[in-house]
């Protein structure tokens, strides 16, 4: 059997990418996710750990500098052999570049210089740094509703476009994978988006409550509450 | 270089039965595979998922009646014949095997989410099937021609 074909039943053992989303309840805990992902051999259980690792910012330390970041992306492509994943990963952090470079312009930096960011359009990213778009209007049409969040200081918003606009990126390697090795790392991916989405609308869902709380409190000043001091 | 020719003879009887049989046992396990992940993650409906997995197992048959039908004294006269026609029957069942256990893997990755989609998504398995059945029927009616 080929590698296409080679993890069949481990991607028909998982619901489907697309019903993580509209699901009320999340279709597939990690838990569940780790025991179908035992059936993955040795050397794909690695390169899975290091893709997710690689793209994960709790496994990004903050004082790291972009020198380290950079070698850290390098040295992980060069064991990473499938030519679908150095694309998902070179992609997601020129995503991450052009985001920083948005995000460095709106705090009134100048245009960066020398080894600032990551992939093919930093230079190009310096040199158009006053176009809203950098001029990558083509390449990255979804920068525009970028800084346009970015300015509406709409965070949770903005958190939830760029996991949109991942996820499309992952859709469209998806279609070439059906049932290989890739496929799997694929699924995984989207199963990390859904975990932060479903992660942001928890947050937004308690901040909420807490507002409407506060707000319906107000109209009782002499109430004490349990725990709080008289 | 006689005894060549009439080896070639000898494969081209066997190919559509031997490469009929590899392509029936890769359709299967590759549709076989995924039946049984998809019956992982649902609660019923396992008898068809098995069904579908079984859908490549006709390629070998096919194999099995076109070797019948070639099979005959070969002599250096029908040698190349019988080689033509077993070899390339052989080749387009192998084929037709492999990605049919693809569609069918497909199919059930699909239905085991939509089981309304079942009959519509095994369309591309079956328009498979009928290249797979077009390869077997000419086979059979050229090699008619081939002096026994």
């Amino acid at each position: 059997m080929s590698d296409s074909d080679l993890y069949t039943a481990l991607v028909t053992s998982l619901p489907s990418s697309e019903r993580l989303f509209v699901a009320k309840q999340p279709p597939l805990s990690r838990l569940r996710l780790n025991k179908r992902l035992s059936t993955l051999s040795r050397e794909d259980a690695q390169t899975l750990t290091l893709v997710e690792r690689l793209l994960s910012w709790s496994e990004y330390d903050m004082a790291d500098d972009i020198g380290t970041v950079i070698a850290r992306t390098k040295t992980a492509l060069r064991d990473i052999a499938q030519p679908t994943l150095r694309t998902i990963i070179e992609e997601r952090m020129e995503l991450r570049t052009a985001v920083a470079a948005l995000r460095m312009r709106n705090r009134g930096d100048t245009a960066p210089t020398g080894n600032w960011g990551y992939g093919r359009w930093t230079q190009h990213i310096a040199g158009n740094w006053t176009d809203p778009t950098f001029r990558l209007d083509a390449s990255m049409p979804w920068l525009r509703q970028t800084q346009a969040l970015m300015d509406r200081k709409d965070p949770l918003e903005l958190e939830r476009h760029l996991l949109e606009v991942t996820f499309r990126q992952l859709q469209r390697h998806a279609a070439r994978h059906q049932f290989d090795f890739e496929a799997v790392v694929i699924y995984v991916l989207k199963w990390n988006i859904f975990d932060r989405w479903a992660q942001s609308n928890s947050k937004a869902a308690a901040r909420r409550f807490t507002d409407l709380s506060l707000d319906a409190l107000r109209d009782f000043p002499d109430l004490i509450l349990e725990g709080e001091a008289q | 270089m006689t005894e060549f020719v009439i080896a070639l003879g000898w494969l081209g009887i066997f190919a559509p039965m031997a490469l009929g049989a590899v392509a029936s046992s890769i359709g299967c396990s590759i549709a076989g595979q995924a039946s049984i992940g998809a019956m992982l993650e649902t609660e019923g409906g396992y008898g068809r998922f098995v069904g579908i997995s079984a859908f490549p197992s006709t390629f070998v048959i096919y194999g099995i009646v076109i070797m019948f039908t070639l099979n005959r004294e070969v002599t250096a006269t029908n040698a190349g014949g019988l080689f033509g026609i077993g070899l390339l029957a052989g080749i387009a069942l192998l084929y037709c095997g492999i990605w049919q256990g693809r569609a069918c893997a497909a199919a059930i990755n699909a239905s085991k989410e939509k089981p309304e989609i079942f009959g519509l998504a095994l369309a591309p398995a079956a328009i498979i099937e009928g290249f797979g059945v077009f390869a077997f029927v000419f086979a059979l009616v050229v090699s008619a021609g081939i002096p026994a």
